[in-house]
């Protein structure tokens, strides 16, 4: 299927710094507006938040029995979306990949500000937030402590090392960057970049200091990854509640957490590529690799589905199966269906070879399994409350004006703040594309199909 | 004083690593590199030993660890509540807080090893920095006698760094 | 000279496979004395163990070889796609000895004597036998699919390519998804039918995953151990003196124990705070009563905190012995694993583990053993015909 090969022309290293560093230019009025825009919906939403703190929990719509909903919904969310970032540039820089390099800043980034975001929510939900340090262990007359032995304890520690680990791994990856932009920048940008950059000059001392700390942070990064999702999921699984205890909740959400994260990695970087002109540096070859590890986290998600239904089938336990079967038909059951539509039939087209490479279709489909995954966290974890094992404590649950403002708001903060990276520093890593530039070239030689 | 400053300037890897051999055969120690990556090539012609912050690491992992277990077996010790009859020391939940602190400490004592060891913030630049070094260049600044300077010079050259400047 | 390469390239030679067929006629044969003896019982324990575990080598080794071609690894030419090959012939046997079972499914499953309404549909002895055995021969005829077509000149020349970023061959880009799949589906559905059926009233939905992807790690420890044998047996001049290739086999050893014990704990976790006593006793019984306690740990001890402990550093996955040695003790680690959770269901309070069990895991080593010469060849063949090692670093 080879036309005749169009002339690439092969990049060397000034392209790739020229690349990169191009989207760094003073940027024109309607990114601004954008940013602008993105930061006003957040505003509205802290006012939200205000009027909660002073009024209560009461303002949103969380009752008995569904007391967890959409704010948590939004913290697994977030925080699944955050393990893709740390999945591409830790633990397939473990598995020496070759198209990482590329994408795995943009990712990164999208981690530590999917975390910052995500980290809102618990205290978000506190209603009285000022009391968020109850959580930690310190020492009073009354010798309260906190209950180790709760998830929502080992949740936070989880998430304060999730956060903090990612960012000093993103800073040192960085460290090397913000020199290269320092060089070529002039006034008040190469002063900021003379500060983040610390100094760094490439020495041969320097260099192997970081590739030693480098490797280390990435074998740290790779278990704590996995140990934070589950971690999240079992909030849920500890509990006995028909559709929350359930022994696969920790692989399947950590697989579930990484296919809504390559999902949003699709939906930033196929705009960003065309308005930051980064079109020679992320090939579709790149995206046809991202696509690939959709669809096999999809499919662990399916499978994941259909061993639960099965499950509690074989169970025989009659509390549970009324839970899965109000699931499936019950007056949330459009989202359920919407869930499978979304996550596990959608993706299937991308066993094509030709529509993972097609960015257009790719970032559709990409839209649908963030939608799916958001409603999938719902139904888990609002849907098993609402029909949970007493009947006469059955209710009804939807979301204020509060809770839908502040679910927009942590969208438009996230893409605020990732918007604002970008323009701002290197959002590819020049030092590992030229460390890999050989890769590179194969794939621009390859041209635009993906092979036989 | 009788020192002077060589500094070559290669297009490739390969080139600045035959130089770099060539410099430590001729038993000229006092030199360093600039390149734009970590360059496999160039580390091993230095023969530099492995980084030791992986043991800094490695003693805040320990220490995490120990953190870890102290907080978690300290405040259930402290504060005895029963939680649906788990045993207060319960090592499930435990080695889940243990796991955390090990990396959370295991990852910043790192981190700050690779600070301290790289001598990052830098604030005086290292001697022969030129802007290229970070685009795509790989330079070798050396220090010598000012009798050795010329066959250094010459050593540069046939390796096959394209420029080379002599300063002081 | 030539019948020297010829018998450095024959490694496995007929000696070998006659005595897999000798080992192979000592366990049937005690089978049959145990059977007749009034052991039945144990018999089938032992035979059920032990098709459960050879099994997961077997298939184990043909998924990872679809791995490596699912992820372009390019670590050592075509000689580890061979290696994870080699093991495939025991899915035939595996397949033709699972329907064995129906002749002992009395002792074996609970629910074949003692009924049980609720799950009676799909707990029944045709469904059962109908399900897996067509599940078992499916695997096998993709397997065998997917390894004719890895065998293939196209495939060996993509493997021998060296750094490119070329796809495989299109008919291994259709193949490999389907081995890899079908054998998630499959082995979860093994689990649950012939292990967690055992014990019907409990029930634990990571139990699949669990189960696969242990018999993936045991696929991976035999491809190490193998590997270690052949480097020693082969002479000068062979892929497995690289070590770069022993460092990524160690590497996979490793992490694989690790997920192992990720998916142990996974379970472990909520099975030990939800405190309910229909998904308690299935731990309880193995973890904390006389006799399996010490069998338990010893799995955890073999699987996990040896290859961690030991294989942590590059070099120690690099030393022959200590890899193989490592792998050794994960064999055993991973059957007396099979062994815990299948044997505690059915002989509840006594340790069924003496001459009868050991003569059947011999005949099962041995019928292996056969199947996996031809294979072993023709990875040392591979593994000698001098082609590039793609991304030596």
């Amino acid at each position: 299927m080879a036309a005749a090969p169009k002339e690439v022309i092969q990049p060397d290293f000034r392209a790739i710094d020229r690349g990169v560093l191009r989207a760094m230019e003073p940027a024109g009025r309607a990114y601004w507006i954008w940013v602008a825009s993105c930061f006003t919906l957040v505003a509205i939403a802290a006012g939200f938040w205000l009027r909660q703190i002073y009024e209560g929990l009461g303002v949103t719509g969380l009752r008995q029995p569904v007391n967890w909903a959409v704010y948590i919904t939004n913290f697994v969310f977030w925080v699944g979306i955050a393990h893709s970032g740390t999945l591409i540039s830790a633990i397939l820089f473990l598995f020496r990949t070759r198209w990482r390099t590329a994408v795995y800043r943009a990712a990164e980034t999208m981690t530590i500000f999917a975390v910052a975001t995500a980290g809102l929510f618990p205290l978000i939900h506190l209603g009285r937030v000022w009391f968020f340090y109850w959580l930690l262990p310190y020492p009073n007359e009354r010798s309260l402590q906190p209950d180790f032995r709760s998830p929502l304890v080992w949740d936070a520690f989880a998430v304060s090392t999730y956060l903090t680990v990612s960012s000093l791994f993103w800073t040192m990856g960085l460290i090397p960057d913000v020199a290269n932009a320092r060089e070529a920048a002039t006034g008040w940008r190469k002063k900021f970049y003379t500060i983040v950059a610390m100094g760094w000059q490439g020495t041969d001392r320097q260099w192997r200091h970081f590739s030693m700390v480098y490797l280390l942070m990435a074998g740290l990064a790779t278990p704590l990854v996995i140990s934070v999702h589950s971690v999240v999921s079992w909030d849920f699984a500890m509990a006995q509640l028909p559709g929350w205890h359930s022994t696969i909740f920790a692989p399947y959400f950590v697989a579930g957490a990484i296919f809504s994260g390559v999902a949003m990695v699709i939906t930033l970087l196929v705009p960003m590529r065309k308005l930051l002109k980064l079109e020679e540096l992320l090939t579709p070859w790149h995206f046809d690799n991202l696509a690939k590890v959709i669809l096999l986290t999809s499919l662990i998600v399916s499978y994941s589905y259909a061993t639960e239904t099965f499950m509690t089938w074989y169970a025989g336990d009659p509390i549970e199966q009324m839970t899965f079967q109000m699931r499936y038909f019950g007056p949330w059951g459009w989202m359920f269906w919407m869930m499978v539509l979304c996550n596990c039939l959608i993706p299937l087209l991308l066993f094509s070879p030709r529509i993972r490479v097609n960015l257009r279709a790719l970032w559709v489909i990409s839209i649908f399994v963030n939608i799916g995954m958001w409603l999938e966290r719902f139904v888990i974890i609002a849907g098993s409350l609402k029909v949970n094992t007493i009947p006469s404590q059955w209710g009804p649950y939807v979301p204020s004006i509060t809770e839908i403002m502040i679910t927009v708001g942590s969208f438009a903060w996230f893409l605020g703040l990732f918007s604002l990276f970008a323009k701002f520093m290197p959002i590819v890593s020049m030092t590992e594309m030229k460390e890999g530039i050989v890769w590179l070239r194969a794939a621009l030689k390859r041209g635009y199909s993906t092979g036989a | 004083m009788n020192t002077v400053t060589i500094i070559g300037s290669f297009s490739g890897e390969g080139e600045c690593a035959r130089a770099v051999r060539a410099v430590r055969t001729a038993r000229i120690d006092d030199f360093h590199t600039f390149s734009p990556f970590p360059s496999h090539k160039i580390a091993a012609a230095i023969e530099l030993p492995k980084s030791p912050s992986r043991w800094v690491a490695l003693v805040g992992g320990i220490a995490g660890i120990l953190t870890g277990l102290a907080v978690t077996i300290g405040t259930t010790y402290e504060w005895r509540l029963n939680a649906g009859g788990k045993p207060l020391v319960s090592w499930p939940p435990f080695i889940v807080i243990t796991f955390e602190l090990m990396i959370l400490l295991g990852g910043i004592s790192g981190f700050l090893a690779f600070l301290f060891m790289s001598g990052v913030p830098a604030f005086e630049s290292a001697s022969g920095y030129n802007s290229h070094f970070g685009e795509d260049r790989f330079g070798l600044v050396v220090r010598c006698t000012k009798e050795d300077a010329d066959g250094v010079e010459s050593m540069l050259k046939t390796a096959g760094a394209e420029e080379v400047v002599r300063g002081v | 000279m030539a019948s020297n390469a010829d018998a450095q390239a024959q490694p496995a030679g007929t000696t070998l496979m006659a005595a897999g067929a000798v080992m192979a006629a000592i366990g049937a044969i005690s089978f049959a004395i145990a059977l007749w003896s009034g052991d039945a019982q144990i018999a089938w324990e032992a035979y059920l163990v032990n098709l459960l575990y050879f099994l997961g080598i077997a298939q184990g080794g043909v998924v990872a070889s679809a791995a490596f071609y699912l992820t372009q690894a390019k670590w050592g030419g075509s000689t580890p796609y061979r290696l994870a090959e080699a093991f495939a012939p025991f899915l035939w046997i595996g397949f033709i000895l699972f329907f064995g079972l129906y002749f002992g499914r009395a002792g074996i499953f609970p629910w074949v004597l003692h009924p049980i309404a609720q799950k009676a549909a799909w707990l029944n002895t045709p469904f059962l036998f109908a399900r897996d055995g067509i599940g078992l021969g499916l695997m096998a005829l993709t397997s065998f699919a997917f390894i004719r077509v890895s065998r293939s000149e196209e495939a060996r020349t993509w493997a021998v390519a060296g750094e490119e970023i070329d796809l495989p061959p299109h008919a291994i880009r259709f193949w490999a998804p389907i081995v890899a799949v079908l054998y998630a589906i499959i082995y979860s559905l093994i689990a649950f039918d012939l292990v967690m059926s055992l014990a019907p009233v409990w029930r634990s939905s990571l139990f699949g995953w669990f189960f696969f992807a242990g018999a993936f790690w045991s696929a991976v420890v035999a491809m190490a151990l193998t590997a270690v044998v052949l480097r020693g047996r082969l002479g000068k001049e062979n892929v497995f003196t690289n070590p770069v290739f022993m460092h990524d086999l160690g590497k996979m050893v490793f992490a694989f124990s690790v997920f192992w014990v990720y998916l142990l704990f996974a379970q472990y976790i909520v099975i030990w705070y939800g405190d309910i006593p229909v998904e308690t006793f299935f731990i309880v019984q193995r973890v904390h009563h006389m006799p399996w306690s010490p069998l338990s740990i010893a799995c955890v001890l073999l699987i996990f905190v040896v290859p961690f402990t030991v294989l942590m550093s590059v070099r120690a996955k690099q030393t022959p012995a200590v890899l193989g040695g490592v792998a050794m003790f994960g064999l055993i680690g991973m059957w007396l694993e099979r062994y815990v959770l299948v044997v505690p269901s059915l002989s509840r309070d006594a340790l069924p583990l003496g001459l009868t069990q050991l003569l059947i895991t011999v005949g099962f080593l041995g019928a292996f053993i056969v199947c996996a010469v031809p294979g072993i060849n023709l990875t040392a063949r591979a593994a000698l015909s001098g082609e590039a090692i793609g991304g030596g670093e």
